[in-house]
């Protein structure tokens, strides 16, 4: 049952519950429920098209406590992130009035994504490139491997901390 | 008296990813490149034959493991990133002014586009819009840079049927000779042929010069004459449409499932196009004509950008006469590098590029004292030609070689953008 | 003093050769022009005077380059195959009369010797492309047997469409049986006009030209049976492919255009205007005209081509066993 939701957003907020915090990154989806969102987007919204599956490495950070002035409140500490990657996604809707709609989710380092190739094919070459680059490792992609660099490549380039402490000096 | 309904007529149409495609258009599944030939047995039946990166014929750099039986392909596994140049990586080192010329390089056929679909990005994060006078240039130079864009396809793709010692040699020397008229257009206007740097975040940085209007109405009027030569030469050809008509045919649910939009879509019955469904720069003001056809092979993909090639010959003539008057930029100083510092925050924006959905996301990261970085985090381009390969393995088994080699030019990979 | 004619044959077989063969280079040098205009450039202009010189420095160019043979490759037939093809497509020059007297070898079989080394020729580009150990060479040498063989039967039947009409196989007697103005390509009306057209087809498919071209389609095969060929080898092969060309349309003017005849004076300027006439139309088609695959190529060659030629051999019979054979 195909359904033109004008508002994708507040469509997946009724169905799954996820709030979107940034329009343009969308909701931020639990891992295990990736692919249930994905189908649900392909077939029920009608979301055939794959525009992008792009990772973003975000280096680990330690414990900030914000400087503040003798006598007034310590306002919170912020918390300590370990080394992770976003991974965001979006597929379009086509036809007159074409929409976009944006999902996300966080991946620590070690820890695997679901693979969307089940869904939609494009997400193939997507998630292999964002292996390859960024490092993400897709849980059930049939072939995981390096498409832009050669196959015996040493790390992912993308990395915030690539060039730095590989022996692959920066271009500089 | 009784009256029996009508039976209710079978639907002409079905409603896939948001289009209202024909149901004789879309087949019931398409193969599954991954199955076996895992293991390439030397002493079998099928041989294993590299379109290799070298090859006269392949659009760039490409290289494609085709494995034959005879001369009919089983299986095709492209191998990108022989023109990988960390193009990405390079943007998260470079102020936003800076990007433009390096990512000028990924489409190198259409710079403008590759252009114009960043700065659109960066225009975003930083919350300015570009001028109207900015705008109609944007529109008219990517719709020149469209023609010359499709005068290319035209010249190489004859090269791939009719040998570059050969009746495809001559299409490809008067297309690229109208393809050099418009590149003095762009000499005129922004000083180089090629590779711009023209588009800067917030509007253009090379105003329009006195005479370069008549000069755009000349050309495009020496430019249609001529496109009527090339359909005199190619449409009605009993030799192109045998190589042509029938060949390749990609089904439309496949090319949106892989993310490939632009003429290979529209040439399968998808009626999308970015400039009509969600218009940016300018085109709100004129009125896109979408050519669509539905039989989805080659010839229907040459017809629609010898099509779309006039169109925008059109576009360009609605806009020429009335550029508005004013600046061309919105921010001052952009020439300075880190002038420009957008709030963290993420932006994708699409146009529509000859080739397909052109895109980029970009991650704005933090930088100093609560405002925005210099640089951007993280630069991805979302680039048509790369989704138009990944079509390669589910439509290139059962064909043969030569007609492999016809389809991947009428696909229009251009290396560049897809290995970034 | 009478001159034997064997030294007679042999000097004018020295003279021949070295007529065509030059005459080939420059040849080659005026199709680059010719397809240069056509392509709203002039051509090689940098070598001498309007590019006279180019084909020499083609020669050089192609001397001196450096002589790569593939480690895997059949050594001994690797290097064989280029000289080889030149000597058959050469050798069918020796039946060729450019006038009653120029003409290295009147054979009573003329004809059959040349349709039977133009099938021979085959050979010699089938296991240049196998030896090369080269897929691509593979690919392009199968096609080019394939077609190679298929055309043969058109060809050798659209020949004897003359040789029925003359009663003989011998290539002077051909020309003689056309005198006046009675050449086999409009008289007898109909059956010479396609069977002309259908040998100038066929002569393309032999000689590998566009749009015939598979066997060596650049744009599939990088240089199908020529591509691990380097230097003079790889000079020869495209020499080979260019004599061909020319020895078919030279024979094509024998059977079909009354050979050394025309208004005026008879001789060899006649044979050579219409030769380079027919050879200016052949690479006109082929600076025009894309390829086709090759599927389709042997298709129109056995269902089309085929049929047509039997009918026009039943055609020209029927006339001979009605009319009888020119006096």
């Amino acid at each position: 049952m195909i359904v033109d939701h004008p508002d994708t957003a507040a469509w997946v907020a009724e169905r799954f519950g996820w709030q979107t915090a940034d329009p343009e990154l969308g909701p931020q989806v639990p891992a295990d429920q990736l692919v249930a969102l994905a189908t649900a987007l392909r077939d029920e919204l009608d979301f055939a098209y794959v525009v992008y599956c792009v990772a973003v490495h975000y280096p680990a950070e330690d414990e900030i406590q914000p400087k503040f002035k003798e006598g007034e409140e310590p306002p919170p500490v912020i918390p300590a992130k370990p080394d992770r990657c976003l991974v965001t996604y979006r597929v379009r809707r086509l036809g007159p009035g074409t929409t976009t709609f944006g999902f996300h989710l966080w991946v620590p380092t070690g820890e695997t994504c679901p693979s969307l190739v089940d869904v939609w094919a494009g997400m193939d070459w997507q998630e292999r490139e964002q292996y390859d680059l960024v490092g993400v490792v897709f849980d059930g992609h049939p072939d995981l491997r390096r498409i832009m660099m050669s196959e015996d490549w040493p790390g992912h380039p993308l990395r915030r901390d690539y060039a730095i402490d590989t022996r692959h000096h920066p271009w500089r | 008296m009784a009256v029996t309904p009508s039976p209710t007529p079978e639907p002409a149409t079905q409603r896939v990813g948001g289009l209202e495609l024909p149901v004789e258009l879309l087949r019931p599944a398409w193969g599954d490149p991954y199955l076996d030939l895992d293991d390439y047995d030397a002493e079998s039946d099928v041989m294993a034959l590299n379109l290799g990166p070298q090859h006269p014929s392949t659009h760039g750099v490409l290289r494609v493991k085709l494995f034959m039986d005879g001369e009919v392909c089983v299986r095709a596994v492209p191998y990108l990133g022989y023109l990988h140049r960390g193009v990405e990586k390079l943007c998260e080192k470079l102020s936003y002014a800076n990007v433009t010329p390096i990512v000028d390089k990924n489409d190198y056929v259409s710079p403008m586009m590759n252009e114009l679909a960043i700065n659109m990005t960066f225009e975003k994060l930083m919350g300015c819009e570009p001028p109207p006078r900015a705008q109609v240039i944007r529109t008219i130079v990517a719709e020149l840079q469209r023609v010359a864009s499709h005068l290319l396809w035209v010249g190489t793709f004859c090269l791939d049927i009719g040998g570059a010692i050969g009746g495809g040699a001559s299409a490809f020397m008067h297309t690229f000779r109208e393809r050099e008229l418009i590149l003095e257009i762009f000499e005129e206007l922004t000083g180089c042929r090629f590779h711009y740097n023209h588009h800067t975040v917030g509007g253009q940085r090379h105003d329009i010069p006195a005479g370069w209007d008549t000069l755009v109405k000349q050309t495009l009027d020496h430019i249609e004459r001529r496109t009527f030569e090339y359909e005199d030469m190619l449409t009605e050809n009993p030799v192109f449409k045998a190589r042509t008509i029938g060949v390749g045919v990609v089904d439309p649910k496949l090319a949106m499932a892989c993310g490939v939009s632009g003429p290979v879509l529209r040439a399968s019955g998808g009626d999308h196009d970015l400039r009509r469904d969600a218009p940016y720069a300018a085109y709100d003001r004129v009125d896109v004509d979408v050519q669509v056809r539905t039989e989805g092979d080659i010839y229907a993909r040459y017809l629609l950008r010898l099509a779309e090639l006039r169109e925008s010959i059109r576009i360009v003539r609605c806009l020429i006469d009335d550029i508005p008057e004013g600046p061309i930029c919105a921010l001052k100083a952009v020439k300075l590098p880190g002038a420009v510092k957008p709030k963290p925050g993420f932006a994708y924006t699409a146009i529509e590029s000859p080739r397909g959905e052109l895109g980029t996301f970009v991650v704005a990261g933090p930088g100093k004292r609560g405002k925005g970085g210099p640089n951007p985090y993280r630069c991805k381009i979302r680039p048509p030609s790369y989704h138009v390969l990944s079509l390669l393995p589910y439509i290139a088994p059962g064909e043969n070689l030569s007609d492999i080699i016809a389809i991947l030019g009428s696909l229009d990979p251009i290396m560049g953008e897809a290995d970034r | 003093m009478s001159i034997s004619p064997f030294l007679w044959s042999v000097i004018v077989g020295f003279v021949m050769l070295n007529v065509v063969m030059l005459g080939t280079a420059f040849l080659m040098l005026f199709e680059r022009k010719f397809a240069g205009r056509m392509q709203n450039r002039p051509g090689p202009t940098e070598v001498g005077p309007n590019g006279l010189f180019q084909p020499i420095a083609d020669l050089v160019k192609l001397l001196q380059k450096e002589d790569i043979v593939p480690d895997k490759a059949d050594r001994g037939l690797f290097n064989l195959m280029p000289p080889l093809t030149v000597t058959f497509t050469l050798v069918m020059l020796a039946v060729v009369p450019f006038s009653e007297n120029i003409l290295v070898a009147d054979l009573n079989v003329g004809v059959l010797f040349l349709l039977a080394i133009g099938s021979i020729q085959i050979v010699p580009v089938w296991v240049a492309g196998w030896a090369s150990n080269n897929k691509y060479a593979l690919l392009g040498a199968m096609r080019g047997m394939a077609q190679g063989i298929s055309y043969e039967i058109p060809l050798v039947l659209c020949a004897a469409v003359p040789v029925i009409y003359a009663g003989t196989f011998n290539l002077t007697e051909i020309v003689e049986a056309q005198q006046g103005w009675g050449w086999f390509l409009w008289w007898p009306p109909g059956p010479g006009f396609f069977a002309f057209g259908l040998f100038m087809l066929c002569a393309l498919a032999e000689a590998n030209r566009i749009p015939f071209d598979i066997p060596e389609a650049e744009a599939e095969l990088v240089a199908g049976v020529s591509t691990e060929y380097t230097g003079m080898k790889f000079g020869l092969f495209y020499l080979a492919e260019y004599l061909h060309t020319f020895i078919s349309a030279a024979v094509a003017s024998v059977l079909f255009l009354g050979g050394w005849e025309g208004p005026g004076p008879d001789g060899w300027w006649w044979m050579m205007a219409k030769t380079l006439g027919l050879f200016v139309a052949i690479y006109w088609a082929r600076w025009t005209l894309m390829r086709y695959r090759s599927d389709q190529l042997l298709r129109y060659c056995w269902v089309y081509f085929l049929p047509l030629s039997l009918l026009l051999v039943a055609a020209a019979g029927t006339w001979t066993a009605l009319v009888g054979l020119p006096s």
